[in-house]
C-alpha cells in the first residue's frame, strides 16, 4: 500500500504523526523504525546513534538521534520502555533507512507494562493508513527510497 | 555483527547554552546553531538558543523564511522548526530590539519561546553546563 510513493504497512504501529512505526516481535519486546515519510523529510541519513542498551526511556525522552545533510532530529518516543538493543547493520550502515524503512529498525525495546498496553495509544491498519495518507497529501511529501 | 560502542549514545544530562549573535548579513553562521541544537536536544540535552545583537533579526517576521546558508539550500525557518521540534527553547534578546525597529508584540516569528533580559541571559550562562557562541 502507499499514497504519494510513500510505502505503508497496515500490520506495523504508528504514532500519530507517522514519524515511526512500531513491530511486535516473537518475544513481546517491540522494533522501532522511521516510516517512508520521515526518511523522505530527513533526506540521505549520514548517522545514527541509540540510546545504550538498558537505558529505561519514558515519553518525551528519544531512542535514539539521526543525522543527515540537511536535517538532525530524535526518533521520539512515545512510552515507559528500556532500550534493549541498537540495529548493528543500521548504527554501519545508515542509509538503510533510506533504502528500505520499513525493515532497517532502529532499535529494539522491551515496554515497561507489555506490549499490549504499550501498543494502545498507537495507530494501525485502516485508521493509520487513512491518517498516514492524509499527512502526505497535506504537506505534498512524495517518498523516494533511492538512495540520494 | 557487532556494534562498536560509540555509536551508543550514554551522555549525562547536561544543559548547552548557544548564544547566537550572527544574522543575516552572515547567512553561512545561521543554520549550524539550529542543527548543533537539534542534535544536541535529540541526545537529552537541555538546549537554550538565545539570540543577541543581529541573532535577534533571524527570528522577525518574513526573515528566516526568505534565508539560506547556502545558495539554493534548507531555509533557515526549516532549521528553526527542527530545532524546536526537538524540543530547543528560543529567548530573545529585549534590549536588541529597539535597534532593529523590532516591535516584540507583532514582528517575531511564532517559534519564538521567549524575550528575555539580559540578566535572563546571565542567569541561563551561569547554570548551564555548556556555552556555545556564533
Amino acid at each position: 500500500m502507499e499514497c504519494n510513493g510513500c510505502e505503508f504497512n497496515p500490520e506495523l504501529y504508528y504514532d500519530a504523526e507517522y514519524q515511526i512505526w512500531l513491530r511486535r516481535e516473537h518475544d513481546d519486546s517491540l522494533t522501532v523504525g522511521m516510516t517512508d515519510i520521515s526518511q523522505t523529510i530527513a533526506g540521505k541519513i549520514l548517522h545514527v546513534r541509540v540510546r545504550r542498551p538498558g537505558t529505561i526511556r519514558t515519553p518525551g525522552k528519544p531512542v535514539a538521534t539521526i543525522e543527515s545533510g540537511k536535517w538532525a532530529g530524535p526518533i521520539p518516543n512515545f512510552m515507559h520502555c528500556t532500550i534493549l538493543e541498537g540495529n548493528p547493520e543500521v548504527l554501519e550502515n545508515p542509509v538503510l533507512l533510506n533504502s528500505d524503512p520499513y525493515n532497517a529498525w532502529i532499535a529494539r525495546v522491551e515496554a515497561a507494562h507489555s506490549a499490549d498496553h504499550a501498543l494502545e495509544q498507537f495507530l494501525t491498519g485502516d485508521a493509520a493508513y487513512e491518517g498516514y495518507c492524509k499527512r502526505a497529501r497535506d504537506e505534498d511529501i512524495h517518498c523516494q527510497r533511492k538512495v540520494r | 555483527m557487532m556494534v562498536d560502542i560509540d555509536q551508543y549514545l550514554d551522555n549525562e544530562e547536561q544543559t548547552v547554552v548557544i548564544v547566537m549573535t550572527s544574522g543575516p548579513s552572515a547567512p553561512n553562521r545561521c543554520a549550524t546553531p539550529f542543527y548543533l541544537g537539534s542534535v544536541l536536544a535529540s541526545m537529552d540535552i537541555e538546549v537554550h538558543i538565545f539570540f543577541t545583537m543581529e541573532g535577534v533579526r533571524l527570528m522577525e517576521k518574513g526573515v528566516a523564511e526568505e534565508l539560506a546558508a547556502i545558495e539554493g539550500g534548507k531555509r533557515i525557518i526549516e532549521f528553526i522548526r527542527d530545532a524546536k521540534r526537538a524540543g530547543v527553547t528560543l529567548h530573545v534578546c529585549q534590549p536588541a530590539l529597539p535597534g532593529y525597529r523590532i516591535e516584540p508584540a507583532s514582528d517575531l516569528i511564532d517559534e519564538v519561546d521567549r524575550v528575555a533580559r539580559a540578566s535572563e541571559l546571565a542567569d541561563l550562562v551561569l547554570r548551564c553546563d555548556k556555552v556555545i557562541t556564533f
